[in-house]
């Protein structure tokens, strides 16, 4: 992908041309200079590991991690908000997939899925992109994002812009629990480790049971589902995604 | 995870109040009070699961529609740059509440966050030794979502036209947004 630098004319031009450009040809211009749809024709090289009608899913060359993937839609889009809603469901579909057999062909203990849209994100190419990443512990890859205080008026505001943008009603909250949210996850922490103890010491042994299908009618009330967490049918693997889920209660 | 001791959960049921921006059948959007920047959202599926492996694709496809929807939100109307979609799944990947949920993050030039790496050297061999555990893995394990929701349409001869923009329904801008978009990119 190493290109030559444009010169600040090249680029004034370029844009110009581009601002004049009919939407299909903006496409056409932009599919001719993506390397990724380039890949997704085969004219490059890469290391495919998944392909159907909407995806292809190749091996990172600059990986973060061993295994480190990329999803692409075969069609091209720049970002996100371009993929037609049929197209993006999918995507996602296909990424969790993807995860799930990172689990156990590299063996990992979690995994990242991250989408950059634009430059300012990390945006490096042109071409629609799911990263999913399989992580380890201490695996020297930090994402860390900042947890940063703002203030309630401004909350607020950005609330309420959001919303409305997205057709839902004003969100209105009181500000009296904010502060010990943290506390109570400590707390939270704390009791489920306790509640783990004990449930470990009780029962090593696994339900049989089979799993049950959340009802879609009553997303809230599902009471029952979450008493034993059953074992997720693993075609073929001998990894259960419980217990990766279960580690959340182990730790500390 | 019991679901009562879920923190987000609570806030799914409105015991923890919260920013609801949207709310969907599935899932609902919630404003991180101590997001990474102003806007910072996150998307969470409605009954509990831990891990993404374990959130049915229904779900899945909802939280990633409304994540979507919030990330156009952010650009149209809070003057994001860019916007990152991401997922922490598992403990080693950061995780830190035991209940899935996608994080909308927007973004600006020099904002101090950083979702980059360092690239890892690995031999072809072990490259060559993945793919081959991955292709194996994955090997006639075709999505069904797409299929599956086109069998219900049979009016759609196929879901997959090629088609560069997303259904006019969709959006209600004057300009189809994916044109809005193609511009917005340097």
């Amino acid at each position: 992908m190493a290109q030559q630098q444009p010169t600040p004319e090249q680029i004034k031009e370029l844009q110009e041309k581009i601002a004049k450009m009919s939407p299909e040809e903006l496409k056409e211009f932009q599919k001719k200079q993506c390397i990724f749809c380039h890949i997704v024709a085969g004219k490059v090289q890469s290391r495919r590991v998944y392909e159907d009608e909407h995806t292809l899913a190749v091996l990172d060359i600059n990986p973060a991690n061993p295994g480190h993937i990329l999803l692409l839609t075969k069609e091209h889009y720049s970002i996100m908000p371009q993929l037609p809603l049929e197209v993006l469901e999918h995507v996602f579909l296909v990424a969790k997939k993807l995860s799930n057999a990172l689990l156990r062909a590299v063996d990992a203990r979690g995994s990242n899925i991250m989408v950059a849209n634009g430059v300012a994100a990390g945006q490096k190419a042109q071409h629609f992109i799911v990263h999913i990443i399989p992580r380890r512990e201490k695996d020297g890859v930090v994402f860390e994002l900042p947890q940063r205080q703002q203030n309630e008026d401004s909350l607020q505001q950005i609330a309420n812009e959001l919303a409305k943008s997205l057709g839902a009603p004003a969100p209105k909250k009181s500000a009296a629990l904010l502060p010990d949210i943290m506390e109570r996850i400590k707390e939270t922490e704390h009791k489920d480790h306790q509640e783990r103890k004990r449930k470990h010491e009780r029962v090593p042994a696994k339900g049989a049971d089979a799993p049950e299908k959340p009802s879609p009618a009553a997303p809230s009330g599902n009471k029952g589902e979450e008493k034993e967490k059953p074992p997720k049918k693993q075609p073929g693997g001998d990894i259960n995604l419980d217990d990766i889920a279960r580690l959340f209660g182990a730790k500390k | 995870m019991k679901k009562d001791s879920c923190l987000i959960c609570q806030i799914v049921e409105g015991k923890i109040p919260s920013f609801r921006v949207y709310e969907g059948h599935r899932a609902v959007a919630i404003l991180d009070v101590n997001g990474a920047n102003p806007g910072h959202c996150f998307v969470i599926p409605k009954i509990h699961y831990p891990i993404l492996e374990q959130v049915p694709d229904d779900d899945i496809a909802e939280a990633f529609s409304i994540a979507n929807k919030l990330s156009v939100a952010l650009f149209d109307h809070l003057g994001a740059e860019g916007t990152n979609i991401f997922v922490a799944n598992g403990i080693p990947a950061g995780q830190t509440v035991a209940h899935f949920m996608v994080n909308v993050i927007p973004r600006r030039q020099n904002d101090g966050i950083n979702l980059q790496w360092q690239p890892k050297q690995i031999t072809e061999e072990e490259v060559a030794t993945i793919e081959l555990k991955l292709k194996d893995e994955l090997a006639g394990t075709g999505v069904s979502h797409a299929s599956r929701k086109a069998a219900a349409r049979k009016s759609a001869p196929s879901v997959w036209t090629g088609a560069p923009r997303p259904s006019p329904a969709a959006w209600d801008g004057d300009e189809d947004p994916a044109v809005t978009h193609l511009r917005r990119i340097p």
